[in-house]
């Protein structure tokens, strides 16, 4: 077999691993403007109405065939997802920056331990910490809701964070700071002044992370969210579960516009960390 | 001795946060569910606090038929549970290898505009994703509107609800996990000496083979690793694409706690999973680990 060929080939096949990993989400975003109401994926013609009728809009479908019973349940679990993803992002930054810098520039007994317990909840299966934390919730008699959710993200979140700032702080040079010291700032005018700006990128970065996998988080939301707190990915999987319909297509558009826009926020800062 | 106890306090306030955190919400619930998994369960849901070995005996064969009943069909599900995301993690990694050694050979440009739209399937919704195997395979899915429209069938296939069903979609969407890995290994590898070894009269399997394979190995294990672990214990695939007939540990473990209402008995479950997956852990670090530092 002659090079070329075999170039080809291998050019021609990582198009087909693109096709692959694309069409199935572009048929989703084409069929939400499909106008048939019953056959989800047969074309029947253009339409917005699944948009209008998601934000409330009067539309020219019989209601039989909507699906939300009212736009307030989704945008409830909308709702409460944003207000999850930015309490859990929050704690969860803060807590995996103060442990980045803990095990980046101190040196302490236990570090084999906290490289540990860093690391494993990011592996742990995600049913089993659900479950544990719902036993867990049960039996302490926390109550099942926005808070139980907050505390399960935050378990694996804080890895993320970790992982993106300590990332970041093994890429600055350590003489900065003592430079910083040896002018006689001390450390807390040291941590502003010099490392705070320096590890920002890693930081918003690790909170961008965090961000969407709170957002996109299903499993462990699925066994601590109680009754009357849904997030968007658990109401989803309940819509999918009762039937297909329309909506659910348009619905799936909006989360990948919405999850593109932060995934490009993040490439943008990302481009400004190396530019740095 | 005031500055060692100065960085002592400091050390000391930006570890309190996440140690009491984890220790509470991770560690704890973790030891309480292994506690459960040994626990009888109550007549009607809760748990009786005595000790209660038969959870695993239902699951792994000693249970006598008296007070619980053995059930083949728990390590059918196991081995069935291994057995597909084995085959997920085969799938990922034949369809990755190829791939990243392709843009592992790009002009950096092209290079880092393909890694963006690999990893970019990371950043959207899990359960967006699945949905779209979900309208393609169905009945009057895609697929088999397709083919029809090519005269290939006449009725539709069985698509959904298959092994194979559940296969794709966890390929799908642990596709970056195996592909970030490998592709950093062979970003790594030393084009130099698999040219060395052409020039020397190797035929191509025997680069492959002793050039090329050592040094992506733990690249190749690390992906292999990340996509094996979360198809493992998977219960959304399943239920979306696999339905009543692909049941996998991790549906089980969900129906325990939420329909049977059997905590005990998901509790021992679920530690299962957790064993399979030390084991795992402990053969990459002794193996991989091992061998990495003796280099």
């Amino acid at each position: 077999m002659n090079r070329s060929l075999g170039k080809t080939l291998l050019t021609g096949y990582g198009w087909l691993f693109f096709l692959f990993l694309y069409a199935p989400v572009a048929l989703i975003v084409i069929y939400s403007f499909n106008a048939n109401p019953i056959n989800v994926m047969t074309w029947k013609g253009f339409t917005w109405d699944w948009y209008v009728g998601l934000f409330g809009g009067a539309t020219t479908v019989s209601e039989s065939s909507l699906y939300v019973d009212s736009t307030d349940q989704l945008l409830d679990a909308l709702l409460t997802s944003l207000k999850v993803a930015f309490s859990a992002t929050v704690i969860a930054t803060v807590m995996g920056t103060c442990a980045a810098l803990a095990m980046a520039r101190y040196r302490f007994r236990f570090k084999g331990f906290y490289q540990a317990l860093l690391f494993v909840p990011m592996v742990m299966p995600d049913i089993v910490l659900g479950i544990a934390l719902l036993i867990f919730f049960v039996g302490a008699g926390i109550s099942l809701g926005s808070t139980s959710i907050v505390i399960g993200h935050c378990t694996f979140l804080t890895s993320y964070v970790f992982i993106v700032v300590s990332a970041r702080l093994a890429g600055m040079n350590p003489l900065v700071e003592a430079a910083s010291a040896d002018l006689g700032a001390n450390e807390w005018v040291t941590f502003r002044r010099i490392t705070l700006p320096l590890i920002l990128p890693g930081v918003i970065g690790g909170a961008l992370l965090s961000f969407i996998i709170s957002m996109d988080d299903l499993v462990i939301t699925y066994f601590i969210s109680g009754v009357d707190s849904t997030t968007l990915p658990v109401y989803i999987l309940s819509m999918i579960r009762r039937g297909i319909k329309p909506e659910i297509n348009a619905i799936a558009t909006l989360m990948l516009l919405f999850s593109i826009a932060i995934a490009a926020a993040g490439i943008y800062f990302k481009s400004r960390n190396t530019a740095q | 001795m005031r500055a060692l106890s100065r960085e002592t306090t400091a050390l000391t306030l930006l570890l309190a946060p996440v140690t009491l955190f984890l220790a509470i919400f991770f560690l704890i619930p973790l030891g309480i569910m292994a506690v459960y998994s040994l626990l009888e369960p109550g007549l009607y849901g809760g748990v009786e606090w005595s000790f209660y070995h038969w959870n695993y005996g239902r699951i792994l064969g000693w249970a006598d038929g008296f007070i619980e009943e053995f059930d083949i069909v728990y390590l059918q599900v196991l081995g069935r549970s291994m057995g597909l995301a084995a085959l997920t993690v085969i799938s990922t990694l034949l369809i990755c290898f190829p791939v990243a050694f392709w843009i592992s050979r790009l002009p950096a440009k092209q290079k880092n505009f393909f890694i963006f739209l690999i990893t970019l399937p990371f950043f959207t919704s899990m359960i967006v994703r699945l949905y779209a195997w979900v309208l393609i395979l169905r009945d009057s899915g895609f697929a088999n509107q397709l083919l029809e429209w090519l005269g290939l069938i006449s009725e539709p296939l069985d698509l959904m609800f298959t092994g194979t069903a559940v296969i794709i979609g966890m390929v799908y969407i642990f596709i970056p996990f195996m592909f970030l890995p490998i592709y950093s290994s062979i970003e790594k590898l030393d084009m130099s000496l698999v040219q060395a070894s052409q020039d020397l009269g190797a035929s191509p399997f025997t680069t492959f083979r002793r050039i090329v394979l050592p040094s992506v190995m733990p690249g190749v294990i690390a992906g292999c690793i990340l996509v094996f672990i979360p198809s493992l214990g998977n219960f959304v695939v399943p239920d979306l694409l696999g339905g009543a007939r692909v049941v996998m540990i991790g549906n089980l473990v969900e129906q325990q706690f939420l329909y049977a209402r059997n905590w005990p008995f998901g509790a021992a479950l679920s530690m299962v999973i957790i064993a399979v997956m030390m084991l795992l852990m402990a053969v990459y670090l002794f193996r991989v680990v091992k061998a990495d530092s003796n280099r």
